[in-house]
């Protein structure tokens, strides 16, 4: 463990560099999107923050925008963005952190996962640690996918997670949970990423039906109204992007997250 | 009194079914996908045996009504720590399975805050804090300049900690009873 704060800051800056180079060997470029924007999330359980005296939010990903982006034309994407989520505090947690995306037009999240293992046992062994192997796991062997929501992520919060293997990809999830992902046969086609039981990432084969997206948008504020918090505005302009955007798979990757575990760090705390 | 899950930190003593308990970790989790957690370990006052919760947020725990007072280690006693009181010079006895993870931090005559429960005292808070000699470890191998290497030694009061290299059998140490690791040298 590196327990010297400049020795910290000097390893977590070379790995960025590793990590910029992975991309570019792929062919993926890096852009940089606009932090506010009309709409910062579409998930019930995501808490945006407003920016005073104007209708706008700290965006909670640099999702929608990338995804307009994907529209454009542009086919291999990748940014590095500071991302605001409210209610989140502790060790794995701060209202302000880094998240990772990277989205590949034609590729289905096999391919992402795929390219997700290679990028992380690359980082792992330029700090000269040997590379974590990924056990794949699909929900439906750890949790009966018909409980309800809130006893489905009790049970994966106080039993299933601490238990996870060191490295795993977790995919198959319950079609509730498809947020912006296709859904095939009743199940969510997205996979999460977990390194000793902590959740790195989050990846979709990316749904590309503006309706299905609509409904899913009124679904979420319609669970956040019976909970009396503020909605989501609809981003009109995402809308009509998802329509001309090709088929695609993408992913969220918590960068504090991976730097903590690649510099063996206590908490996130240590890297922001 | 109750706690809310955003009170929860370590050294909380809350009761649950009838029983103390002082929390010994906290954890916010909150999957990607879905609402808030706190998953908790919390160690019976009485027993020691430790307990691991997972509560939602919006769930409380009640307080639990422990009493603390500055009291004086004195030694151990068949399976009792035995305390003194510094004004009344009473003495109370303190179950040793209870406090297996504080026991070895007991240096001689510290001062500790025995907890009461119902009147009886069941364990012990130790101080952040404590000194004690080092009793053994190994010399340090010359040569080796790694930054961040330590070595295992143990103190008088019987706990083992990892103490840097440079540091010498028969020298005074400061531990932080809560991280179990050594902070400094002391003069």
């Amino acid at each position: 463990m590196l327990n010297n704060r400049l020795a910290v800051l000097k390893a977590q800056g070379e790995l960025m560099q590793t990590l910029r180079s992975w991309f570019l060997e792929r062919g993926y470029i890096e852009v940089q999107t606009p932090i506010m924007v009309p709409s910062a999330a579409l998930e019930e359980n995501l808490e945006a923050l407003q920016v005073r005296e104007t209708n706008l939010f700290l965006h909670t990903s640099p999702e929608f925008a990338m995804k307009k982006r994907l529209a454009d034309g542009l086919c291999r994407i990748y940014q590095i963005a500071h991302c605001f989520r409210g209610e989140e505090i502790g060790r794995h947690h701060n209202t302000e952190f880094r998240m990772l995306e990277w989205y590949r037009v034609g590729a289905s999240w096999w391919d992402i996962a795929t390219e997700t293992i290679d990028l992380i046992q690359t980082l792992y062994r330029k700090t000269g640690q040997e590379p974590p192997n990924f056990v794949w796991i699909p929900t439906t062997a750890l949790l009966d996918p018909t409980l309800s929501p809130e006893e489905w992520f009790f049970r994966w919060v106080d039993r299933i997670e601490p238990n996870l293997p060191p490295a795993a990809i977790v995919y198959d999830y319950p079609h509730w949970q498809a947020a912006l992902a296709r859904k095939r046969h009743g199940l969510a086609e997205r996979f999460e990423v977990f390194i000793n039981g902590i959740e790195l990432a989050n990846a979709f084969d990316e749904e590309g039906s503006s309706n299905e997206i609509r409904t899913r948008w009124h679904q979420a504020n319609t669970i956040r109204i019976q909970h009396q918090k503020p909605i989501h505005p609809i981003d009109e302009s995402f809308l009509q992007a998802i329509d001309r955007m090709p088929r695609c798979s993408g992913i969220a990757l918590g960068i504090d997250r991976l730097m903590m575990l690649l510099l063996r760090q206590e908490s996130i705390h240590e890297l922001l | 009194m109750k706690y809310q899950t955003s009170d929860f930190r370590n050294g909380l003593k809350v009761e649950i079914d009838g029983q103390p308990y002082i929390m010994v970790y906290f954890q916010f989790v909150k999957p990607g996908k879905g609402t808030a957690f706190t998953r908790t370990k919390l160690k019976n006052m009485i027993s020691g045996n430790v307990l691991e919760r997972t509560y939602r947020t919006g769930e409380t725990l009640d307080a639990a009504p422990v009493e603390d007072r500055e009291m004086m280690y004195m030694y151990d006693e068949g399976d009792f720590a035995v305390f003194m009181d510094n004004e009344s010079f009473e003495s109370v006895n303190v179950d040793l399975n209870a406090i297996k993870e504080e026991r070895p931090f007991l240096t001689e005559n510290l001062n500790v805050q025995v907890l009461f429960y119902k009147g009886n005292p069941v364990n012990i808070d130790l101080p952040n804090f404590i000194e004690d000699e080092i009793i053994f470890t190994e010399p340090a191998v010359k040569g080796n300049t790694a930054t961040n290497a330590t070595k295992p030694a143990e103190l008088g009061c019987g706990a083992q900690v990892q103490v840097p290299l440079f540091v010498e059998q028969g020298e005074r140490i400061k531990v932080d009873t809560r991280t179990k690791s050594y902070v400094s040298r002391v003069k």
